[in-house]
């Protein structure tokens, strides 16, 4: 809890989903975000399961993030609807090195708007990760491309990420949470401390740190 | 030991004092007022301080289900946290209810500021007023000044209140804060009238009347000095006026013509005739006294006998002085006697004395100030009658039963009637429970084995299936019975080493009773079939990655050469995208043959390939529903693929199987790999036999095999569920020692070869871990199948529940979900699923089919607690409940014995 006095912090619980493709890296994702491990050999995601982070987000906001871990092959089972209830942002990964799991992100995303909105009728921010770009040999300028289908598709963002590596993990975190507290009424920010997101401008930190270009 | 037990349980309550008040400031925070009512705070009243049921739980209570009572307070404490709304109705008024002030207007004072209290004493929405008279006198207390102020009568709704306010509060002259703060509300006073039994009058001539209240607990108020010119008349007859209809002044009023309310003509008891004759000179010139009661006829009191008695003084002096209060003293005593509930039906003895006292009927009310009879509102006998359907009034019964008691006897009517009808109502909402209940036991019922086979008949099974007892067997197995066998394993489970034995007849690939010959003619045929589909499905493969090395090479021709692509191979594209296994560019070399994605070339052109689907042609781009790869469902959904729709096939993915290479070249390469690897192993002849078989069929089938054999479809699937396979293969128990690279393989073959024949329904996630275990004991690929195909009920039936499932809101039920698809594979360790494997295996014969619903209540009976104690909500019910963790769960593979029968 914070520490702060009653009146001043403010806490929030976010439910927070991750889905995808199977084995693109989610439950990895997670796991690193959550927990700070990795292992080549987490189990694969049965049902669902659940993780929580606590997030200082900063000396009057806490943050909780409940992270909803859906099995990749539930895109059609019949829990999705289940799962998605009172969502209020989602994570859609897929695997780089996996063109067929590109190519599901928007069938995910069409199966989440179709299931959830915010309350005011607008699908929930999400963003989408590229992970196990460790794996990927080369960089390449495709910037642009994905900017487009992100505007295409509806997504507010998109990272490249990698787990194992823990590349851009917690900035995805961060980028998803911050648009969330924008929708949520109670919260002024007017205080913008600069790392506030423009919807239209080049996603921050979308570049892995390791220096490609 | 208990110290610490000590400090924990005062933490807990610490900490839960700690998370209400927080609830509470930010309540405050947060809303403009908060409410007495507010669970919070109800919550804070009675929570872990009130609770007796806080103290730390002993070891007998994990034995025991908490009792009732402890439920429903435990509940009502985590009710408080949540959903204030449904505490807030189900809650009995245990609310902090405002107290009716018997003297000081403290209450007030808080309840709302002064200044609201003052303009609530004139008429307004809430309050009636029906009576207001200022410059009326008090004197608060003895050695005081008189002090005036503003007597006011208020009705709201069936209460009446009387309020009197020193005009130093009421005038203005103080500020605000000097007004709350002021020594005059001490002063004030609010009485209910309900409290008041009692209001004696005084009367003197050329000044204005006396009245002192009277309460049931014998408490005089001050008296109330009302200025002369009929107001204290004016008052009763208000008052009067408000208590109707359920209340009424005793005596009455008397209407007088031309006059509206008058005194009642008094009558001296002992004198005969003798009437004062009010009239002559107006009835405010004569002093007089009198005591009216306030009752409530029709209404039983609970205090409903009072002591009759009079003063055996003769008639007294009109004059009032300290007779009055002599009176007033006694009456008090009086009252305070009564209220004591004196409910002895016996206490008037002699009826004829109690009508006498009573003073109605024969002889003429005899009111006089001297005397104070007080009186029951009803008889005895009446008011005992009032508690019956009927009416029947005893023979000799004088009480008022005048045509003024007209009202009151459809009102007894009304009573009645209205018990009755709650009465049935209470009635029928329990029958319809205790029917209800009937139903859920019937269901209940049904779960369960009519007999269920003992566990110590005809001998003590707690020990299992021992090795000793399986090799009798095994000498003799015609002397064995089955379900002695199977009641054995089910209250002891089976010795760890015999297990590789005893599994195969618990899983029905052997028939208990059948000889080493039957058994291993069994085995033959299993192993034979299981070949063939080997040969079946990897035949396949090799086509599936053919054609992908095709599409590879098409791609990459197409794109170095920098023409554009058309609309065929971007069918192609769409439908294997292993192509572009990169998404961003790269395309592999169609001979990488290492383990990680290969280097492709960095073209602009190439960026065409990753066409979002919406810029496709409309026939081309895929529907968005019902032609993913992944569907969760099996049947329809995995296979509900026509020509028109372009199917995105999952690649397969590269480093882990070792066929990297499909062309048929490589096989022989492929083989020895494989052979090198499980020469080793004894029991995996069948392995090495059967890649032997692969070679000879690829052979004999021809070296290119043609598309054709296979439809695309078939192709799609296979190459789909490869995938899938590949994935959880690959993720399936790592940390388990079985499981190496060999017994991967092993592993994946055994499944594809049960999808092989499955296809329709596919690979589902979770088939690899209801496999495992399997393997770890059996270790063999014979039988395997078979053993899967039992397991895989398990899965169908939790589709089916997931099924019924999405028709409701089952939030709560995720944690199930995983447990009765993989029947509890993932919550226990391995040791224990064995165990738990086995009992469910042998359940349908001994105790009950669903047996799998038992165990699921004792983990949740387990879980409960810890969730209980610790106060969860839903984000920390989640989160406890295991995920992804080896839990080894106590007492639960003990033996089935401890659950719930």
């Amino acid at each position: 809890m914070a520490g702060g006095s009653v009146s001043e912090c403010k806490e929030y619980l976010f439910k927070v989903l991750v889905i995808g493709e199977l084995g693109v890296g989610k439950t990895s994702i997670i796991k690193r975000y959550v927990h700070q491990l990795f292992s080549q050999h987490y189990r694969a995601t049965i049902g669902v399961d659940f993780a929580l982070k606590v997030i200082n987000w900063d000396s009057k906001t806490l943050v909780r993030l409940q992270l909803w871990d859906i099995a990749g092959q539930e895109r059609f089972g019949n829990m999705t609807r289940v799962y998605y209830k009172e969502a209020v942002g989602a994570f859609v990964v897929f695997d780089v090195t996996r063109g067929t799991t590109f190519e599901a992100v928007s069938k995910w995303k069409h199966d989440l708007d179709s299931k959830v909105k915010l309350a005011n009728g607008n699908p929930i921010p999400s963003v989408l990760l590229a992970n196990k770009c460790d794996q990927k040999k080369e960089n390449s300028n495709n910037t642009a491309l994905m900017d487009n289908f992100c505007k295409e598709t509806g997504f507010l963002g998109w990272f490249e990420t990698s787990a194992k590596d823990n590349i851009n993990v917690d900035e995805a975190a961060r980028f998803l949470v911050e648009n969330i507290l924008t929708n949520d009424k109670g919260l002024p920010y007017e205080e913008s401390n600069g790392d506030r997101i423009k919807l239209d401008q080049e996603p921050v930190a979308a570049e892995s740190k390791s220096g490609c270009c | 030991m208990e110290g610490s037990t000590e400090e924990e349980y005062k933490e807990k309550l610490l900490w839960n004092v700690k998370r209400e008040v927080k609830q509470i400031m930010e309540e405050a925070v947060t809303k403009k007022f908060v409410h007495e009512d507010s669970s919070h705070i109800i919550a804070l009243c009675m929570g872990p301080c009130a609770l007796e049921y806080t103290k730390l739980k002993t070891s007998d209570h994990f034995w025991t289900d908490p009792s009732a009572n402890e439920l429903v307070q435990r509940h009502r404490i985590h009710g408080a946290h949540r959903g204030q709304d449904a505490a807030a109705g189900r809650r009995p008024a245990l609310g902090i209810r405002k107290r009716q002030s018997s003297g000081s207007m403290s209450e007030d004072r808080f309840a709302a500021s002064a200044r609201e209290y003052v303009e609530s004493l004139h008429q307004n929405s809430r309050t009636h007023l029906l009576y207001g008279k200022n410059n009326v006198l008090v004197q608060p207390k003895k050695d005081m000044e008189v002090l005036r102020g503003y007597l006011s009568l208020h009705q709201a709704g069936d209460n009446l209140t009387l309020k009197w306010t020193p005009n130093q509060l009421i005038n203005g002259t103080l500020g605000d804060c000097d007004l709350e703060k002021s020594i005059y509300w001490d002063y004030a006073l609010t009485v209910p009238l309900r409290q008041i039994v009692c209001i004696h009058c005084h009367q003197r001539p050329d000044s204005g009347g006396t009245l002192v209240l009277v309460s049931q607990d014998g408490i005089q108020r001050p008296p109330l000095h009302f200025p002369p010119g009929g107001h204290l008349l004016a008052f009763l007859s208000c008052l009067e006026t408000g208590l109707s209809p359920r209340g009424q002044l005793e005596p009455p009023l008397w209407s007088q013509k031309g006059k509206g309310k008058v005194f009642p003509k008094l009558r001296k008891r002992s004198s005969t005739a003798r009437l004062i004759d009010q009239d002559r000179n107006g009835e405010e010139q004569t002093a007089a006294d009198y005591v009216f009661r306030i009752v409530y006829p029709g209404y039983r009191y609970d205090a409903t006998v009072t002591i009759n008695y009079h003063h055996t003084t003769g008639s007294r002096a009109p004059s009032l002085d300290d007779d009055e209060e002599e009176e007033d003293r006694l009456h008090a005593m009086i009252s305070m006697i009564c209220s004591r509930n004196l409910t002895d039906p016996n206490v008037m003895k002699d009826h004829g004395e109690m009508m006498e006292m009573q003073g109605f009927g024969g002889s003429p009310s005899s009111w006089q100030q001297a005397e104070v009879t007080t009186q029951e509102s009803l008889c005895q006998s009446c008011s005992t009658a009032g508690s019956n359907l009927s009416f029947d009034y005893p023979a000799g019964c004088t009480c008022i039963h005048d045509p003024s008691d007209i009202h009151t006897v459809p009102l007894k009517m009304l009573c009645q009637n209205m018990k009755r009808q709650i009465v049935s109502r209470a009635f029928y909402g329990w029958l319809a429970y205790c029917r209800h209940l009937s139903t859920v036991r019937t269901h209940l019922s049904a779960l369960v084995n009519h007999n269920i086979v003992p566990p110590d008949r005809p001998c003590e099974a707690s020990g299992g299936l021992s090795k000793e007892v399986w090799s009798k067997y095994q000498k003799d197995c015609k002397n064995y019975k089955e379900l002695e066998l199977l009641r054995l394993v089910y209250y002891g489970g089976v010795q760890h080493e015999i297990r590789k034995e005893v599994w195969p007849f618990l899983l029905g690939h052997y028939k208990f009773g059948m000889g080493k010959k039957d058994m291993s003619q069994i085995d033959a045929k299993i192993s034979e079939r299981y070949q063939q589909v080997m040969r079946e499905w990897k035949a396949c493969e090799v086509i599936v990655k053919q054609r992908e090395k095709e599409m590879h090479s098409a791609i990459f021709a197409k794109l170095s050469s920098g023409s554009s692509i058309d609309s065929h191979v971007l069918r192609l594209v769409h439908r294997d995208s292993t192509l572009s296994n990169e998404v961003f560019m790269s395309v592999d070399e169609p001979d990488a043959g290492s383990q990680e994605t290969p280097s492709g070339e960095d073209s602009t052109p190439t960026m065409t390939t990753l066409v979002p689907p919406a810029a496709l042609p409309p026939e081309e781009r895929p529907m968005v529903e019902f032609d993913s790869p992944d569907s969760g469902l099996p049947s329809s959904r995995n296979y509900s693929v026509t020509s028109a729709h372009s199917q995105i096939l999952s690649s397969i993915d590269d480093g882990q199987s070792t066929e990297e290479e499909g062309g048929v070249g490589e096989e022989g390469r492929t083989s020895s790999v494989l052979g090198g690897h499980q020469d080793s192993l004894t029991e995996d002849r069948l392995c090495s036999q059967l890649d032997k078989l692969v070679i000879n069929g690829a052979a004999t089938e021809g070296l290119s095999p043609s598309l054709s054999s296979y439809t695309m479809e078939l192709l799609d699937t296979v190459a789909l569920n490869l995938h899938r396979i590949d994935k959880d293969v690959q993720r399936c128990d790592r940390n388990y020692y079985y499981f190496t690279t060999t017994n991967l393989e092993k592993l994946r073959n055994i499944m594809c070869s049960y999808v092989w024949e499955h296809l329709e329904m596919g690979y589902v996630q979770g088939m690899c871990d209801l496999l495992a275990p399997l393997m770890v004991i059996l270790d063999d690929v014979g039988g395997l199948e078979a053993a899967l195909g039992l397991c895989y009920d398990g899965i169908l039936d939790s589709e089916l529940f997931e099924l019924m499932q999405q028709n409701g809101d089952y939030t709560h039920f995720y944690f199930c979900y995983r447990w009765f698809l993989l029947d509890f594979k993932r919550e226990l360790l391995y040791e224990d699923v064995f165990a738990i494997w086995e009992v469910i295996w042998v359940a349908p014969k001994i105790s009950s089919q669903h047996f799998v619903l038992f165990l699921a209540l004792a983990l949740v009976t387990v879980y409960r607690e810890i969730i209980m104690d610790n106060n969860m909500d839903f984000t920390d019910i989640i989160n406890f409940i295991p995920g992804g963790v080896d839990v080894p769960c106590y007492g639960l593979c003990r033996s089935p014995a401890l659950l719930p029968w």
